[in-house]
């Protein structure tokens, strides 16, 4: 399904969404399409690793430590689109790779700080102290996050602030190809999000298994 | 280079990103699956 959606967005991006390339700056306005969604993943990544780390600093218990892992791993992933896709996109646009405003800034701070929380979770072998101490990390970090995305609208940014959902619903100059175009790379990417993330949270269950399994084998081998 | 040249710079870009975490899913995933047998090696 994740496919299908992905394919379906390619085929509406590239040879669909053509009529907002004159209003908008050409063919390069649609880097917008999986720009925007990949930001969207990142948050809801960043979502889900404070929910979790909520919920593990709340009952314990190793699959919400583990949800918050791969869901801070997914969201570094994401991020790190974005930051790569919006410097290619301002480059021919602004003239400038970066810009040290304050939407590029945050983002930017959002990305090491989840790269952070990664570190953090290598530094100790202690499994209840690495949950605790990334689960703090996991809800502390997630203050930026709204940072992030209201920056374009609490001060002057060089970042356009984009369509609200209300501009969607009124006329936000883009037409019912672009509006088709990037709700089906939002859905594509959320699939992706989602595909991903069960795929990580598996691999995470399976490393724990085999690790209960190494720990378990010199005292089976013993008896 | 032409904005259509910046395009498929962008697409691929990201599309690298994804691939090479998925790659690493894979290979963490052989690793794993390693780790399985030679335990289950040194069992039997």
């Amino acid at each position: 399904m994740t496919a299908v959606a992905m394919t379906a967005a390619l085929i509406l991006i590239f040879f669909v969404a053509r009529e907002a390339d004159a209003a908008m700056g050409g063919p390069l306005q649609r880097i917008f399409y999986f720009h925007v969604p990949a930001a969207w993943a990142a948050y809801l990544a960043f979502a889900i690793v404070f929910l979790s780390s909520i919920a593990y600093l709340r009952m314990g218990g190793r699959r919400w430590d583990l949800l918050a892992e791969s869901a801070a791993e997914l969201g570094v992933a994401f991020t790190t689109i974005v930051l790569v896709t919006g410097p290619i996109w301002a480059y021919p646009v602004w003239g400038t790779w970066w810009q040290w405003d304050a939407r590029l800034t945050s983002a930017l701070v959002m990305w090491l700080t989840y790269v952070g929380y990664l570190f953090l979770r290598a530094l100790t072998e202690d499994p209840q102290r690495v949950g605790r101490l990334a689960a703090v990390a996991g809800v502390v970090g997630f203050v930026n996050v709204p940072i992030v995305h209201f920056s374009v609208r609490w001060w002057r940014t060089l970042h356009p602030s984009g369509p609200t959902p209300a501009d969607l619903a009124a006329d936000s100059g883009l037409g019912s190809p672009e509006l088709l175009a990037f709700f089906t790379s939002l859905i594509a990417f959320t699939l992706l999000f989602a595909w991903l993330l069960g795929v990580r949270v598996r691999l995470g269950r399976l490393s724990d298994e085999i690790g209960a399994k190494e720990i378990r084998a010199p005292i089976e081998q013993a008896a | 280079m032409s904005n259509t040249a910046w395009l498929f710079v962008a697409f691929l870009a990201a599309w690298a990103i994804i691939g090479a975490y998925v790659y690493s899913l894979g290979a963490r995933q052989r690793r794993l699956e390693e780790r399985l047998d030679s335990l289950e090696r040194s069992r039997s």
